[in-house]
């Protein structure tokens, strides 16, 4: 007699437990816990690109190596500029006509896009820095419209550019005369955590992958914050 | 009586929609056979050639990229732009009151019939109806660029 609780529901549903009683041992619990999980669920965190390493009980994760740039307003640009700041970085030039326009358009809609979002930079290298001076990189700031404290254009020596986008970025960018625009690049932008690790990789040619970034940043934000 | 006026008024009504309805389609449906092959052409070169600095709706970017959409540059110098679509550009150039100061790179590897074929497209899009630009008129232009 036990089980004669009667849930008598408005539309005249019996879900007596006497009647049924595998409604009481399986259904329910099965329904309860179903309901507890989805107030609990965790969204999926973004993956950490390149190597790790297993230090002890700490996993090392891949980092971007020290760098020291300078941005369109001559100061000096080094990773503690982003320190406790999500950015977006890219590799591009001035005078590059293939597929650098595009991105930058791109660019421009990631930088519209979090401008309610302090946390939140864009990092653009030059990797044409004989040519593009501080001066030139500060006209091309200024006349596509962007604020220097959210987005640094940087120039520094061509070397170190280089390098920090082969090896940290993974991103290709080298000299190629037989290129016609003298280099090879990749049009990729990279999502770069609060740690300075690798988030998300980009097309930054292509709209419908930057609208992926946009939503990748909101949910790098919402993972910082938990 | 008043069935005959309302009568009327329906009929003018539906001669002023029809109206509307062919002058809307008018510039791509009364053009000629030659026409449409050149701005069809035209879209395909503007798109590769192009639209990466001057974007696909013609607009420009910020002060780097002047448009080819609203243009006063475009209105007032027909020689000059045919010859930089070909030859490129340097230096100062005002576009509709804001100065540009980007190089243009030419595309000296496009035909004259290309160059026609975009010149279609770029007067036959967004703001613009300038109807065909003709290869003919394009080689006597070219001819005479200072480039």
């Amino acid at each position: 007699m036990k089980y004669m609780k009667v849930i008598k529901l408005n539309w005249g549903l019996d879900f007596s437990c006497l009647k049924h009683e595998a409604t009481c041992f399986f259904v329910y619990p099965i329904l309860i816990g179903l309901f507890l999980c989805s107030c609990t669920t965790k969204e999926e965190q973004l993956p950490i690109f390149g190597q790790r390493e297993v230090v002890g009980a700490d996993t090392v994760y891949h980092h971007i190596a020290p760098f020291s740039f300078v941005d369109q307003d001559s100061a000096i640009i080094t990773n503690d500029t982003f320190s406790g700041k999500i950015y977006v970085a890219d590799f591009f030039f001035t005078t590059c006509k293939t597929i650098c326009p595009i991105m930058k358009t791109q660019m421009l809609r990631v930088y519209e896009a979090t401008s309610e979002m302090p946390d939140v930079l864009i990092l653009s290298h030059t990797i044409d820095p004989e040519y593009d001076t501080v001066a030139l990189l500060r006209d091309f700031a200024a006349r596509l419209g962007v604020e220097s404290k959210r987005w640094h254009f940087v120039t520094g020596i061509k070397d170190s550019i280089y390098k920090i986008a082969q090896t940290s970025y993974f991103a290709t960018a080298m000299e190629d005369k037989t290129e016609p625009d003298g280099f090879i690049h990749s049009g990729a932008f990279l999502l770069i955590d609060k740690q300075q690790r690798i988030r998300g990789k980009y097309d930054g040619t292509k709209e419908e992958d930057v609208n992926r970034l946009i939503v990748d940043i909101k949910r790098l934000r919402r993972e910082v914050e938990n | 009586m008043l069935k005959r006026n309302l009568s009327a008024v329906l009929y003018l009504f539906t001669l002023v929609l029809l109206g509307c309805c062919t002058a809307k389609t008018d510039n791509q449906q009364t053009y000629s056979p030659k026409f449409q092959q050149y701005y069809v052409q035209g879209e395909v070169l503007y798109i590769k050639h192009c639209s990466n600095c001057h974007q696909l709706n013609g607009k420009g970017l910020g002060r780097l990229y002047p448009p080819v959409d609203q243009s006063d540059f475009m209105d007032n110098n027909f020689d000059n732009v045919i010859c930089t679509i070909k030859y490129g550009k340097q230096g100062l150039l005002i576009v509709n009151g804001i100065d540009y100061n980007m190089a243009m790179s030419g595309n000296a590897g496009l035909t004259e019939l290309e160059v026609a074929e975009i010149a279609t497209y770029l007067y036959n899009t967004w703001s613009h109806e300038k109807g065909l630009v003709d290869v003919k008129e394009v080689t006597q232009i070219l001819s005479k660029c200072n480039n």
